[in-house]
């Protein structure tokens, strides 16, 4: 009897907890992302994907030695960067940005972003708060 | 083909204003979350009195008088909202392997639920007010205690996206199981989820 007690209070245990999370967060960053490995770069947005749970920002970036690579930076949801002043239309293609973010672990072309910044200076915070990720703090060059 | 289905499903006006909504996307979850809750707290306490484990001085008619309505009443919302959310993003949903199994699981849940009302609940007068009901009755609990413990968590699982098609290359036998075409891997140009 104190077997079978133990066992429903763990697998309830489990359940409470898993749903939890689910309120706040989709998937938590450290899952995906890796804060040890943090990117800077230019780029030319090429696609912006205004969706639940998380937006997607399409980018074009050139590298050192004059190769483009395709980028995909995951950002908040369509209503967090509306409340920061953001629209769909905010983000077209051919836009020159900058974006800080940290990279996918499985080393993939993917990316946390943290903050776009615009060729005239504007900056946007990228991030969905409550993730986990370590946008609270500035990286360090 | 089914596959075939949701991406034309997913590329309709209303599936993909859902999926890029400002707010009703966040309202249909928050809702499918908060009534999961009370799904599955009204479940956990009838279960839990089946096992003899909670309640055990009120009979357990009186239980599934007072809890199931709010247990049905939860039940209908979740299927709402876990439709509409199905409805947002349905090809990728549909090829995601924790939803599939989460269904499965789901039907194996139905049928325990059907088990019980057909076979084991018609002779409740035996063992109403049993603080311990007898063995058939404690396993039907434990095993929806079980199965709805489980969906819980592969529902949560979703969100990630570890074994999306997107993300090649995967084993066969994953791919296989999502039904994936798998493609030369080309990460970072279908990432969204």
């Amino acid at each position: 009897m104190q077997k079978t007690f133990a066992i429903a209070a763990c697998a309830l245990g489990f359940s409470l907890s898993a749903w939890a999370g689910a309120a706040y967060a989709h998937h938590a960053f450290a899952a995906e992302f890796d804060a040890n490995k943090p990117v800077n770069f230019k780029g030319t947005i090429t696609k912006m994907e205004w969706i639940n749970p998380h937006t997607w920002l399409h980018v074009l970036v050139k590298g050192p030695n004059g190769t483009a690579q395709n980028w995909a930076i995951e950002a908040g949801t369509p209503n967090v960067l509306f409340r920061r002043g953001f629209t769909k239309q905010s983000l077209l293609p051919g836009t020159e940005i900058v974006i800080d973010g940290y990279q996918a672990k499985d080393g993939s072309h993917r990316a946390n972003g943290r903050d776009l910044t615009f060729a005239d200076g504007r900056k946007l915070f990228l991030g969905s708060s409550g993730t986990g990720a370590p946008y609270e703090l500035q990286r360090t060059k | 083909m089914l596959v075939g289905f949701f991406s034309w499903l997913g590329d309709t006006d209303w599936s993909s204003g859902l999926h890029g909504s400002q707010y009703a996307y966040s309202i249909i979850e928050s809702l499918h979350v908060w009534t999961l809750a009370l799904f599955f707290g009204t479940v956990a306490m009838f279960d839990l009195r089946l096992l003899g484990l909670s309640m055990r001085n009120v009979p357990v008619s009186e239980v599934v008088d007072r809890l199931l309505p709010w247990t049905i009443a939860a039940f209908a919302i979740m299927v709402i909202t876990g439709s509409l959310l199905f409805f947002a993003i349905p090809l990728r949903s549909f090829q995601n392997l924790f939803f599939r199994f989460k269904m499965i699981l789901l039907i194996a849940a139905a049928l325990n639920i059907w088990l019980f009302h057909a076979r084991v609940y018609p002779g409740i007068a035996a063992w109403d007010s049993a603080a311990v009901p007898p063995r058939r009755v404690r396993l039907a609990g434990g095993i929806s205690l079980a199965l709805w413990t489980c969906i819980v968590i592969s529902g949560r699982m979703i969100a990630y996206n570890w074994f999306d098609c997107d993300r090649q290359p995967q084993a066969d036998i994953i791919n296989f199981l999502t039904s994936c075409v798998a493609s030369a891997p080309d990460l970072a140009s279908v990432a969204g989820q």
